[in-house]
């Protein structure tokens, strides 16, 4: 299955700005956030802000990279 | 005498007679130390209450996946299991959150004094009724937005810590981890990161070193919208 | 004193020995009654109202001097919070005492109300005060009903911060079924629940449109069929691991158990 990301800023009330929309066939399906360095240890992590349908989560993870984050999300899709 | 958070707390449900008293002492003075991070039950057959002396604890619940809520703070002076039943394998455990020192209390010995002691008997019920008062607050504060509803669990801590004297006026020692405190909020560990700045940023809190200080402790709580009447510290109420 | 007639749009019918069986039928799902205390809560003095569904009982700073206990219906008990948002806090089936804390605690700080139409038991909290002090065991039995309570609230809790959606409305169903399970209201996992998608979403902290959208998974995947008020839950097994749903906590008696 092939994800698309698409870059954008969100308004996260905090320095996590630097954002990714992911989008499955044209899908919305999840938003991953870049930690900022208040986050210390998972400063440069990828979090997942908010997941639709399967990739939702009450318990949001955090991604080493992009690659980490993809695989995991594709993984809640299949 | 007073500085026996238990007395102290069972004090708030009224005053206690001297044979009262005197039988709430004998049954703390064996206790037990109890690392941090551990469970406080050592029996699984539901025939102790469990007391914490002093330390932090907490109640809480993991569901698979290892996710856990804490769904409520336990302070030195404070009863844990007693509404216990026996199996309780996948119920609410309580845990330690620092080192805590911990008295064993024989079911049955409690209910006996319960018979006994009309006093103990009512701060037993008060207890159990603040308690029942504090879920359905914290329920309520689940729908505050998680700045606010920080706010309102560091209202609560100081209020609670306060009345065993373990708070001056400005703060409290508060050693626990981001991560307990995301736990009890019910949101993530990032999130509750930037909560925290946030109230730090806007001067609400400070929070080093293990010790939070609130520089405007009204300020705070109108913020919180606190109203600390859930906690019963009237006693029973006019 | 009844309470004020202006809040309870209610008719007054006197009680009948057999009126309070529901209140003992409760109690004996959390505990063994002997024979005289059974006789004792049947004779328990108490005005019974009927009330339309929607009508609050109790209010917020009120201070009640009766227990209410829920003879037939729904009650459920609710906060108000600011922007006119409504929590509510627990649902109660025939046979509870949604407010049995108001013998202790004199001022209410939540409102309590009819879902359904209701017919209610007010016993004064005097005949309570004597019939705890007369039967200690009673008393016992009251104190565990109300920790159970506690544990109801904490598991709610658990799940407002830690369970997805789907898991949090399964869990709803699986306690509400046992519930009315244990007092002989519901049997072969067929219930009455006469919720709307709005009232679960305010209990379980979900919007309507959030609710819906799981009912309909639920029913799709097989677990549940949910007509007008009649919930079947098809498949006991899924739906309670998809809730993570551990009935310790309710307190049951051995048997109890679906």
């Amino acid at each position: 299955m092939s994800l698309r990301l698409q870059p954008v800023q969100v308004a996260t009330g905090s320095n996590d700005a630097e954002s990714q929309l992911v989008f499955e066939d044209g899908f919305l399906v999840a938003v991953l956030v870049h930690l900022s360095d208040e986050h210390e240890g998972d400063a440069g992590k990828w979090y997942l802000e908010a997941g639709f349908g399967r990739v939702d989560s009450p318990d949001p993870p955090k991604f080493a990279d992009l690659n980490e984050a993809q695989a995991w999300i594709n993984q809640r899709l299949s | 005498m007073f500085e026996d958070p238990f007395l102290r707390k069972f004090e708030f449900a009224g005053n206690l007679s001297e044979d009262e008293r005197t039988a709430l002492q004998l049954l703390t003075l064996t206790r037990r130390p109890v690392p941090a991070r551990r469970d406080i039950a050592e029996s699984e057959t539901g025939d102790r209450v469990y007391l914490v002396m002093s330390g932090f604890a907490c109640r809480y619940k993991t569901l698979s996946g290892g996710n856990r809520r804490i769904v409520s703070f336990v302070l030195p002076g404070d009863l844990c299991y007693m509404h216990d039943s026996g199996a309780f394998a996948r119920d609410l455990r309580v845990g330690t959150l620092t080192q805590c020192s911990v008295v064993d209390i024989p079911r049955a010995r409690l209910e006996e004094l319960i018979g006994l002691h009309p006093g103990i008997s009512r701060a037993i019920w008060w207890v159990t009724l603040r308690e029942l008062s504090r879920a359905r607050e914290w329920i309520v504060n689940d729908t505050r937005p998680a700045d606010r509803r920080l706010a309102h669990i560091l209202c609560e801590l100081f209020v609670c810590l306060r009345g065993i004297g373990m708070a001056d006026e400005h703060g409290f020692d508060l050693p626990v981890s981001q991560t307990d405190l995301a736990d009890a909020l019910g949101i993530s560990a990032v999130h509750i990161n930037r909560v925290v700045q946030a109230l730090r940023t806007r001067g609400r809190i400070s929070w080093s070193n293990d010790r939070v200080t609130i520089p405007d402790v009204q300020g705070l709580k109108a913020f919180a919208e606190f109203d600390p009447a859930y906690l019963c510290l009237d006693g029973f109420g006019p | 004193m009844l309470p004020p007639a202006g809040r309870v749009k209610a008719t007054l019918v006197s009680a009948s020995s057999s009126d309070l069986i529901p209140l003992v039928r409760k109690l004996e799902s959390i505990t063994q009654l002997t024979g005289e205390e059974r006789q004792a809560l049947e004779s328990l003095p108490a005005a019974i109202r009927l009330m339309q569904p929607r009508q609050d009982i109790v209010r917020d700073k009120d201070r009640p001097e009766h227990c209410c206990l829920v003879l037939s219906g729904w009650t459920y008990r609710y906060k108000l919070l600011s922007e006119g948002k409504r929590q509510i806090l627990s649902f109660h089936p025939p046979g509870d005492l949604p407010d049995l804390q108001s013998l202790h605690l004199h001022v209410m700080d939540h409102n309590l109300a009819t879902l359904t139409a209701c017919r209610l038991a007010f016993i004064p909290h005097e005949a309570f005060r004597d019939l705890t002090n007369r039967f200690p065991g009673l008393g016992a039995a009251l104190w565990r009903d109300t920790l159970v309570d506690a544990a109801i609230f904490r598991e709610w809790m658990t799940g407002i911060g830690r369970r997805t959606a789907f898991g949090r409305i399964a869990h709803l169903f699986c306690e509400m079924y046992l519930k009315l399970h244990s007092v002989g209201l519901a049997t072969s996992h067929r219930c009455e629940l006469p919720f709307t998608q709005v009232d679960i979403g305010d209990a379980l902290g979900l919007s309507n449109v959030h609710v819906n959208r799981v009912l309909q998974e639920m029913r799709g995947k097989g677990l549940i069929t949910l007509q007008g008020s009649r919930l079947v839950i098809v498949d006991w097994g899924a739906l309670s691991e998809a809730g993570e749903f551990d009935p310790t906590y309710l307190h049951l008696r051995a048997g109890e158990t679906a």
